[in-house]
């Protein structure tokens, strides 16, 4: 998909028409377009910049500032795994070295091919089932680094046994 | 449908009622967060097909309801019976069938699904009796797991929105009044009484004001505060509403973490649903009160969790805190009089108000009253919610609670209040739970995370961690927060490579004083209590990784090695979850470890099941590190 | 009218003034970095930091930013305590590993005793303190935002947005004036003037000739606030005396 200025323009009018013309739904209509386009595109930070009336300066200090948006694009499967303090005391930091190793990717980072995009998390709130990694919407409970190259590569089965005799 | 008085809420309570008692049995599939994630929508799916094709009247005879966490998510899919209080773990579809022919038909139990208690082996068949379940007493979590979060009529069957009408009845000072006779504190960490909070802002001077919820549980490794927006949004909300009435305001925020998706989408719900029978919007209840609330999510930054810092990121700002020697109920959101509480203090509300403070008096201690929830996780065999009486040690609720340590291993210390708080260790166990003894020991209640290690954790590379999550989450306004962590961290790290001296110890311990005295905002002010409760606590570890090159944990990598004794019993799971076949080995052979090979994951350690597998010092500093 | 003590002093003040305003009126040395008259007290440097006392709470001591601690009568301050000098070598010192080319900071470290850092230094940083002050000239000042800070915590930065050239810049320069450690470089000739990648015309006097102003920021001005159009026609040198000239004619008059 190419992105021209005048699709990110009408797009973005779209997504601020559904807010008030006031700063305070800054982060709100970033988070839209974040979901939107996966990451923030330059044009539509100017564009929000534009409507809102907020000087770009303020517009990408914020964008910059939260952890929750990304100003390059990202991959098709984003992959976070959870560095709260559960799943790090549980070997969350396996399952990462693990993926960069696969991967060949560092925490923060974009594959080429725009594939996967691995992310760090600071806890999801499922720490009872640490250490935790979600890729897209699918959490994987317990997991280990086999499970790691199993999400990667297909192979095997990732099923829970369920219930026990 | 809208109530426009009293008299049509109640009303509308008595149908609820009966319509629920016409219904024979409920089953409760948990769709929290933890439970969706081990695919509970897919035993709905499944439950609701097969149901239908047996031709059930799932109006009456029997209901299928999405609830809110019941804090067994690692258990989950839970799924459980009401009335007869039978409750299933680890539920897959393909159990349905089994389920609905066992229990549904014929009220038998499907033995293989019934709750194990990992600590005693023992099957426990009706949720009341689970030891996990059995020793909380649950006031703030009281309704969650019990009914559908974005069922109005569920949340009214379950006394809901009576504390409101009570309170409308009441003078807004004599709501406040009864919050003081509570005793109430806030949940957020700090602890600071609720109503004292309140007045203030009622005296401050502002042509309008403002309430927040703070749900923006930074604490990473804690879901209280989750399980309560997305298992039972009508109690915050009524909370908020409440003291909206108590305070006089018009305009409310929640904000909502945005990692927390399900909470936002439960949040939204509700509010929706409450503006359209009337208990948002204007004049709620025939009582002229007018008022609405908004969600805010948060763009992912732990600092927003600090009260200035959310108020400018509600405002749509950097969350850069500023000095507070002005109150935030003075100035606060856009410089007017603020009230901020937490998700658990508003949940407590409505309660207190409808049985009244002295009723909550009877929980807890003489300085902190009433119950807190905490999410007990790490390496103890329960992990899960937890709400408990304040005022309980640490030790009963680790090992009766928590079921004790995973594997028989030993208790090294507990970690509460998240990156602002502190270690504690076996000496301290017996400490009570409560917001000023905790924070006597140099640690803090936090606002619920208890986070439990044992011979597995490092020490050193847990005050590393936080170390370096806040190092990331600083906002950089100042300078001993944001140069000194990364001054800080770059310490850690010469010692968990192994070049770290005793003057490095002596120069952390300096600085992290002087970080905690110079920073801004609490969150660089309280930065150090890791490092300073390690320091104090396990000051042995932190010199074994400096004069030994030695992490007996065998957390901190470079200090690692790796060996296999010989009570390998050459059963080759080590094998198996090696990720760089490091390990080789026939049957009956002692295994080896390729050290060359061998990245010091721990992967191999954590499933051996005769511990051979054993951590020896490594004699130069950088031998195995690259 | 509140009464506060200083080093031992007992001083007169207003009512809203900051612990600073009272140090400097009377001569009072307190180091700042991120502090400026012109501009709203921030609280980011924290070298500014004093320490307070009250009779009214025995035993309760605290340590504050004196540029942004509002004057309560019977207050007591320290500027100079062995805590305080203690907290701002560390406060500089930290400066000192993150600029440690920078000669204002490195002078000031010096005088707290601090002659290397103790701390690692960074190698291929510029002599930025985040001291804001740029920033919040700008925006607070101008009142134009052309500029702002990117990231968070250890790696936060001044940056231009997108990092772009300002779009918003109207070249006036007062952040690089405002700036302590020299970091914002200025190009200026007769005709015109470089700054954040961007060049800038100059408005020329029409009397003497002088480059005075960027165009930008007399168009700016001028629409801002509704001048007119030939305001900025004149240097203030050449305004001033046209003035007197005026006065003298209406004098003789
Ligand atoms: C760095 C930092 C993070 C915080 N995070 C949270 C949080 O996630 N949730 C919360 O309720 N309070 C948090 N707090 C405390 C709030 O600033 C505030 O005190 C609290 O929300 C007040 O509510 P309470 O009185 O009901 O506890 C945090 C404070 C700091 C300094
Ligand atoms: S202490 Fe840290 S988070 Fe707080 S204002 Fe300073 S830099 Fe920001
Ligand atoms: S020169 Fe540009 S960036 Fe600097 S203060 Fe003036 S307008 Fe702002
Ligand atoms: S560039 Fe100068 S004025 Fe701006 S923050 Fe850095 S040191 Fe301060
Ligand atoms: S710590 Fe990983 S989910 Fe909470
Ligand atoms: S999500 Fe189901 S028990 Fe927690
Ligand atoms: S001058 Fe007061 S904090 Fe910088």
């Amino acid at each position: 998909m190419t992105l021209t200025v005048e699709s990110v323009n009408s797009r973005i009018d779209e997504i601020c028409a559904d807010y008030p013309v006031d700063e305070a739904s800054l982060i709100e209509i970033l988070h839209d377009i974040s979901s939107e386009y996966n990451f923030l595109p330059a044009d539509a930070l100017r564009r929000v910049s534009e409507r809102l009336d907020v000087p770009i300066a303020r517009v990408y200090g914020v964008a910059t500032f939260y952890k929750g948006f990304s100003l390059t694009p990202r991959g098709k499967t984003i992959i976070r795994v959870c560095k709260g303090t559960a799943c790090h005391v549980r070997g969350g930091d396996r399952n990462l070295d693990e993926l960069q190793r696969i991967l060949g990717i560092g925490a923060g980072e974009t594959s080429e091919d725009l594939e996967y995009t691995l992310e760090v998390v600071n806890c999801v709130g499922a720490c009872a089932m640490a250490p935790v990694v979600v890729e897209n919407e699918t959490y994987h409970r317990n997991a280990t680094p086999t499970d790691m190259k199993r999400m990667i590569t297909g192979e095997g089965s990732d099923e829970d046994e369920g219930g026990d005799e | 449908m809208r109530f426009n008085n009293i008299k049509q809420l109640e009303e509308h309570r008595e149908q609820a009622l009966k319509n629920q008692q016409k219904v024979k049995n409920t089953i409760l599939v948990c769709g929290g967060t933890g439970c969706l994630a081990s695919g509970a929508r897919d035993v709905e799916d499944e439950l609701r097909k097969q149901l239908a094709e047996q031709g059930i009247d799932m109006e009456v005879e029997l209901q299928v309801k999405i609830t809110g966490c019941h804090g067994f998510c690692e258990r989950g899919p839970i799924v459980s019976f009401i009335p007869s209080g039978i409750l299933y773990e680890k539920v897959k579809p393909k159990h349905v069938e089994e389920i609905i022919e066992k229990t549904i038909k014929n009220d038998k139990i499907v033995t293989k699904l019934i709750y194990k208690d990992p600590a005693t082996k023992k099957k426990v068949q009706q949720y009341e009796e689970i030891p996990f379940y059995k020793h909380q007493t649950r006031i703030a979590l009281r309704n969650i797991g019990q009914l559908d979060p974005t069922s109005l009529d569920d949340y009214l069957v379950r006394d809901g929105f009576k504390g409101l009408v009570k309170a409308l009845g009441m003078k807004p000072g004599e709501i406040v009044d009864e919050i003081d006779k509570s005793g109430l504190r806030g949940r957020g960490g700090g602890g600071f009484p609720t109503a004292r909070k309140w007045k203030s802002c009622i005296k401050a001077e502002g042509e309008k004001r403002y309430i927040i919820c703070n749900g923006d549980e930074g604490d990473p490794g804690a879901f209280m505060d989750r399980s309560i927006m997305e298992g039972d949004p009508f109690d915050v909300l009524e909370g908020m509403i409440i003291g909206a009435y108590a305070i006089g305001c018009e305009e409310g925020f929640i904000y909502v973490r945005q990692e927390y998706p399900l909470a936002v989408v439960n949040l939204r719900k509700a509010i929706d649903i409450l503006r359209e029978v009337g208990l948002l919007g204007e004049n709620i209840l025939g009582s002229g009160l007018n008022f609405d609330i908004k969600i805010a999510r948060g763009g992912g930054a732990f600092v927003c969790g600090e009260s200035s810092a959310l108020m400018k990121s509600v405002a749509g700002k950097i969350g850069e805190p500023r000095a507070k020697y002005i109150h935030s109920t003075e100035k606060g959101l856009y410089d007017l009089p603020t009230v901020l509480n937490n998700v658990e203090t508003f949940v407590n509300i409505p309660i207190i108000i409808e049985k009244g403070g002295d009723w909550f008096t009877q929980f807890g201690t003489e300085k902190s009253r009433g119950t807190k929830a905490f999410a007990l996780v790490g390496r103890v065999n329960n992990t899960g919610l937890v709400e408990v009486p304040m005022g309980i040690t640490l030790r009963e609720l680790i090992f009766e609670i928590g079921g004790g340590i995973q594997k028989g291993r030993e208790f090294k210390a507990v970690q509460t209040g998240g990156p602002s708080g502190g270690c504690i260790p076996n000496e301290l166990l017996d400490l009570k739970v409560d917001f000023d003894e905790l924070t006597e020991q140099g640690s803090m209640m936090g606002s619920g995370g208890m986070i439990v290690m044992d011979e597995r954790t490092c020490m050193v590379d847990v005050a590393r961690y936080f170390l370096d999550f806040l190092k990331e989450e600083s906002c950089g306004k100042c300078v001993p927060c944001r140069e000194g962590l990364r001054q800080l961290t770059a310490l850690y790290d010469r010692i968990v490579a192994g070049y770290g001296t005793l003057e490095d110890l002596d120069k952390i311990e300096w600085l992290a004083q002087d970080v905690m005295i110079g920073s801004l905002c609490a969150l660089g002010k309280s930065a150090p209590n890791p490092v300073l409760s390690t320091i104090q606590f396990f000051r042995d570890e932190y010199e074994e990784h400096i004069r030994d090159k030695h992490c007996r944990a065998g957390v901190c990598k470079a200090l690692t090695r790796l060996v296999i004794h010989d009570e390998c019993i050459a059963c080759g799971k080590c094998i198996e979850v090696c990720p760089t076949d490091a390990i080789t080995g026939a049957k009956k052979t002692v295994h080896v470890l390729d050290q060359e090979k061998c990245i010091a994951c721990g992967s191999c350690v954590e499933i051996c099941p005769v511990d051979c597998i054993k951590v020896e010092p490594v004699k130069v500093a950088g031998e195995v590190a690259s | 009218m509140p009464e506060i003590i200083i080093d031992g002093r007992r001083l007169k003040c207003e009512e809203g003034e900051t612990v600073l305003d009272v140090c400097k009126r009377n001569r009072i040395e307190v180091p700042t970095l991120c502090y400026h008259e012109a501009i709203e007290s921030w609280g980011g440097c924290r070298l500014c930091m004093v320490e307070i006392s009250h009779p009214k709470w025995p035993g309760w001591s605290n340590w504050v930013t004196a540029c942004l601690y509002p004057v309560q009568d019977g207050l007591v301050v320290g500027t100079n305590t062995t805590r305080v000098r203690r907290l701002r070598a560390t406060v500089l010192d930290l400066l000192l590993a993150r600029c440690p080319n920078s000669s204002v900071i490195q002078k000031l470290a010096a005088e707290y005793g601090v002659e290397d850092t103790n701390y690692e230094p960074r190698l291929d940083g510029d002599n930025c303190i985040l001291c804001g002050l740029c920033v919040r000239v700008c925006d607070e000042v101008i009142g134009v935002t052309a500029i702002g800070t990117a990231n968070r915590g250890a790696s936060k930065e001044i940056s231009e947005p997108l990092k772009e050239p300002p779009v918003d810049c109207i070249g006036c320069a007062a952040c690089a004036y405002v700036c302590p450690t020299d970091v914002i470089q200025v190009i200026q000739t007769p005709d015109y003037r470089v700054i954040w990648d961007r060049t800038f015309d100059m408005y020329k006097c029409v009397e003497c000739g002088i480059s005075h102003i960027t165009v930008e920021q007399k168009d700016w001005l001028i629409a801002k606030d509704n001048l007119p159009a030939d305001y900025y026609d004149l240097c203030d040198i050449c305004k001033r005396k046209h003035t007197a000239e005026k006065q003298k004619e209406l004098s003789m008059l």
